[in-house]
Formats: structure tokens, sequence, C-alpha cells
């Protein structure tokens, strides 16, 4: 029940109000919780097996990389590798799911990944550049998606926070209040009526 | 298709002619026949490659000369494999007794420390110093000129005539497209024929040979990396081995299962069939560097039978060299836990 809470027909009204606008509010914030768990559902969905995939490739490309500087000589991989002619950009949007403001990526590759001779250097070093090249698309997306789903998933989690607490602190305080406001009210009633006729009863005498 | 092809003239069945023997090296000679019984086999490779771990594979290496790699940290047993590298290069210099092919197996080492110094020094970056010292130029001579050369005064004089050649090439052909790649293009092409200028000159017959080798080497698998990669870049063969452009241009515009019989007049027929059909079934180039290796290591196979001569010590050197990158492949696909057959490939076993 709420604390110094006026017990009068104006409190009531009131309260009866704001019953009303939580009740509303629950409603609608119940529906969004329910479209915030299928929206999580649907990004999520694709998300263990592209992390996956996304691991095997990079584990690959690491793999043919050991495999690569471990046949050429060291020297030969410092110089093969000091200046990478690959550009990679990444531009960020952001789309909005239920309100929610969540990343969109979109990236751009210019030039070739493979920036060096081929005299000094190992074919597997080309493996692993084109692996790795390859791995990105999925990279991006995985993050992409990781992220829309931490934000929905933090969003969802407050959502329902904010449903549980109308739907088991907020209502049904307020249905409380106004329940002793209106035994308050009737006790105030009766205690009128049984006043009037005692003084009814005095008059008579 | 055959037409098509240019009649390169290749007299020899297996490998090139190694040349005769040279008394003066009868000693130097002597020397390397004790030290190569201490190279480490094929079924040490094999005992390594089949370890249960890194730890085993490294115990396997007890009873050789890298049996100081025990117990030690990945990036130590590194360290004390580059300096065991290092070792082998200065022997390898006090043994020879022509200084001049000593300059010119030190000259790898210029141009690879050049490939490094002109991409940061055309990239606008730092020089620094952590370049190779088993050059013939020191690092700080080298630092010197090109820190000198970014401030509008440069005087590449200072370098040797190989260096400096390959250098203007080399900015050159960076300049004209703004490729950075077109460095390593540039230098690669200038060492190679530097170092058949100077086979030449010196007037040895093996070092022609080897370097020519090492041309068709390089040529054949450029050829296949350009084809897997879908590359354009058809100017990037080396001139001056036994295999002609033609027949390389011709390799990458044919299929990889019919790229073996287009190579079927050259020694390196089973290189090309065997590299390619692994590509194809393995997308890895492991199998190619491995045929590559092994023919190459059968050429200096033939020259370390010489009585006496610089044969057998640069052999050795390339041997034992090639040794140490064994060494470190399997360790570092032990410690990474690569799959044993992945070594086997690479091994060739």
């Amino acid at each position: 029940m709420l604390a110094n809470v006026n017990a009068t027909r104006m409190e009531l009204l009131r309260l009866r109000r704001r019953v009303g606008l939580a009740s509303r509010g629950h409603h609608l914030l119940s529906e969004k919780r329910d479209e915030l768990s299928r929206q999580l559902i649907l990004i999520s969905r694709d998300i263990g097996s592209l992390r996956k995939r996304v691991e095997t490739e990079l584990m690959e490309t690491c793999r043919r990389f050991m495999l690569a500087r471990a046949t050429m000589e060291p020297e030969d991989t410092k110089a093969a590798l000091e200046t990478p002619t690959k550009k990679l950009s990444l531009a960020i949007d952001f789309a909005k799911i239920m309100n929610v403001k969540v990343p969109r990526l979109t990236k751009e590759m210019a030039g070739e990944i493979i920036c060096y001779g081929f005299a000094t250097t190992s074919g597997e070093l080309d493996v692993a550049l084109l692996a790795l090249e390859r791995a990105f698309d999925n990279l991006i997306e995985l993050a992409e998606k990781e992220k829309q789903a931490r934000l929905v998933a933090i969003e969802l989690q407050m959502t329902r926070r904010r449903v549980n607490v109308l739907e088991h602190v907020v209502i049904p305080e307020l249905h409380e209040t106004i329940k002793f406001i209106f035994d308050k009210l009737a006790e105030a009633e009766r205690d009128n009526t049984s006043r009037l006729m005692k003084i009814a009863d005095i008059i008579r005498a | 298709m055959a037409e098509l092809i240019k009649k390169d003239v290749i007299d020899f069945y297996t490998y090139p002619p190694v040349g005769s023997d040279d008394w003066r090296y009868a000693f130097e000679t002597a020397v390397i026949r004790a030290i190569e019984t201490q190279m480490l086999g094929k079924a040490t490779f094999l005992d390594m490659s089949n370890a249960e771990n890194f730890e085993a594979a490294v115990d396997s290496l007890g009873a050789s000369e890298y049996a100081s790699l025990q117990g030690k940290s990945f990036s130590e047993l590194e360290e004390i494999l580059h300096i065991r590298r290092s070792d082998v290069r200065e022997q390898f210099f006090d043994l020879m007794i022509d200084k001049e092919i000593a300059e010119l197996f030190k000259s790898r080492n210029d141009f690879a420390n050049l490939r490094l110094v002109l991409r940061r020094s055309l990239t606008g970056k730092a020089l620094g110093n952590d370049y190779s010292k088993e050059g013939n130029v020191t690092v700080e001579k080298l630092v010197k000129v090109f820190e000198a050369e970014a401030e509008a005064d440069s005087d590449t004089s200072e370098l040797p005539d190989y260096m400096r050649e390959a250098s203007d090439e080399a900015v050159l052909a960076y300049y004209q497209k703004k490729d950075i790649r077109q460095i390593d293009y540039a230098i690669d092409k200038s060492q190679a024929e530097y170092n058949l200028r100077r086979a030449k000159q010196l007037r040895s017959v093996f070092l022609s040979g080897l370097f020519r080798i090492q041309i068709d080497l390089t040529n054949i698998r450029t050829m296949l990396r350009l084809k897997y990669t879908e590359s354009e870049k058809r100017n990037a063969f080396l001139d001056g081995g036994y295999i002609g452009f033609e027949r390389l241009r011709e390799g990458l515009d044919s299929d990889y299962e019919t790229m073996g019989q287009l190579f079927f007049v050259t020694p390196h027929h089973r290189i090309v069939d065997t590299g390619a059909n692994y590509l194809v079934s393995d997308k890895s180039f492991l199998r190619l560097e491995q045929q590559c290796e092994e023919y190459l290591m059968g050429f200096l196979k033939t020259a370390i039978q010489i009585t006496a001569g610089p044969q057998p010590i640069v052999a050795y050197l390339l041997m034992k060299e090639n040794e140490i990158r064994t060494v470190r492949l399997i360790l570092t696909a032990k410690k990474n836990g690569l799959d044993t057959k992945l070594i086997l490939d690479r091994l060739g076993a």
C-alpha cells in the first residue's frame, strides 16, 4: 500500500485513473516484451552456426599462416607483411528494432590482400590471406548480429523488469490503496449515517 | 598446343651438370664430409612428425646438435634456430675460399633488407633498424643511405652496384603503378639477374645450374599461385630459367589437370603434376613446395658428391638451411596442434 495517502474521493479517482494507465502500460509492455523475444530469437537463430563457421575459418587461416611462417625465413615474412595493400573501411549506420537502436555494419574493401612478391614467400601465405579475406564477410556479419542480440537482450531484460514491476508491485499496490481508501470512505459514510441516526433519536426524544 | 610453346632447350635428364672438381677445396670439402654426417635424416623428421606432442618432438632431437632445444619455450627455440642458421652461414663464409661466392650468398640478405627498407621508405614509415645483419652491407650504412634518400639528398652510390640497380628498378616500378608489390617483383628480378650474371662471371657451371633451377622452381610456384589466386599479374615470372615464359603462360591458361602434361618434356613434370593435383584436392601448396624442395635437394645431393670444390660447401649451406626450416616447421606444427598428416604431406613422407 502507498504510504501517506489521503483517503479522499479525489485521491480514489486519481488512483483509479493510475490503475487504468498502469494496466494499459502493462499490456503494452507485455506486447513489447513478446515482440522483443521474437526478434531476439530471430537474430540469435543464426548466431550459433555463424560463430562456428567464423571460428573454423579463422582457425584455418591461423593454421595456414603458421605453416607459411614456419617455412619462410623470418626476414622474408617480415618484409612480405610490412605494408598491407588491402584497405578495409567499416561504415556504421543504425536501425531500430522495437525502438532499440542497433548497428548495421557495411564494409568496403579496396586493393588486393596479397601484398608481396612470389620469390621469397610461401604459397600457404596466399591461402591464409585469401581465407582471411573470405572470413571477413562472416566475421562482420557475426559482429553485427552479436551486437544486435546484446542490445535487444538488454532492452528485453529492462522491459521484462518493468512488466514484472507493474504486474507484481505497482498495480497490486494501487489496488490495495484503492481498497484502503474505499474502506476508509465507507467507514466515514457509516460514521455519518450512525451519527445522523443518533441525532434524529435525540431530537425525537 | 605444342607448336605454341617455344622450344626451351633442356639438355639434361633430371638435374643440370654440377661442374668439375677444384682441388683448392680439398680440405674444405673434407670438413663438409665430416659435418654433413651430423645432419638430420628423414627418420628423425618422421619421428618428430609422429611424436605425440611438442615436447616429445623436441625430445626426438636429443641425440642431435639441436639437443639444446630441449626444455626451451617456443620463442627461445625460434631464437636458437635463428642463431644456428647464422652459425651455419658463418661457417660457410669461413670455408669458402672464393670470397666472391661467399659475397654472392650474403647478397641474399642484402636483397631481403632492401625489400624491407624500400617498403618502409616509399610508404613513409620509420626505417627502424631490425634488418638482417648477415648481408654485405651493414645495417647502419643501409639505413643511413635511405634516410638521406628520404630527405631528397639521395646518395645510393655508397651501396654496391647490385643493390643500387635493384633499388632504382624497384623505385621506378613502384611509382609507375603506385603498387607496393612492384617493389618485390623488381627486386626479385634484379636478384635473379644478378645471381646469374655473377655465376657467369665466376664461370661456375654449378652456380648457373643452381640459380636457374631456383628460378624455374620460383616460376612454377608463381604460375600455380597466380592461377589459384586468379591474379592477372602475368609479368611476375623471373627470366633466366630453363623453362620458357611461353610454357608458363600456357600453364596459366590451362586446367590444373592438363598442366602436368604441358611440362612433360621438362624435368619438372612431376612437381607440376603432383603440386597441381594436391592444390585441387586439398587447396594447399604444401605438396608443391615439398616437391620443389625435393627437386632442389636432389640437385644439391648430386653436387655434394663432388670430390673437392665449392659445390659441396654451397650444397651443405642450402641443405642445412633447409634442415633448420624443416625443424622449425615441425615444431611450429606440433606446438600449434596441427594435424600430423599436414606435416607428413609437407615432408613428402
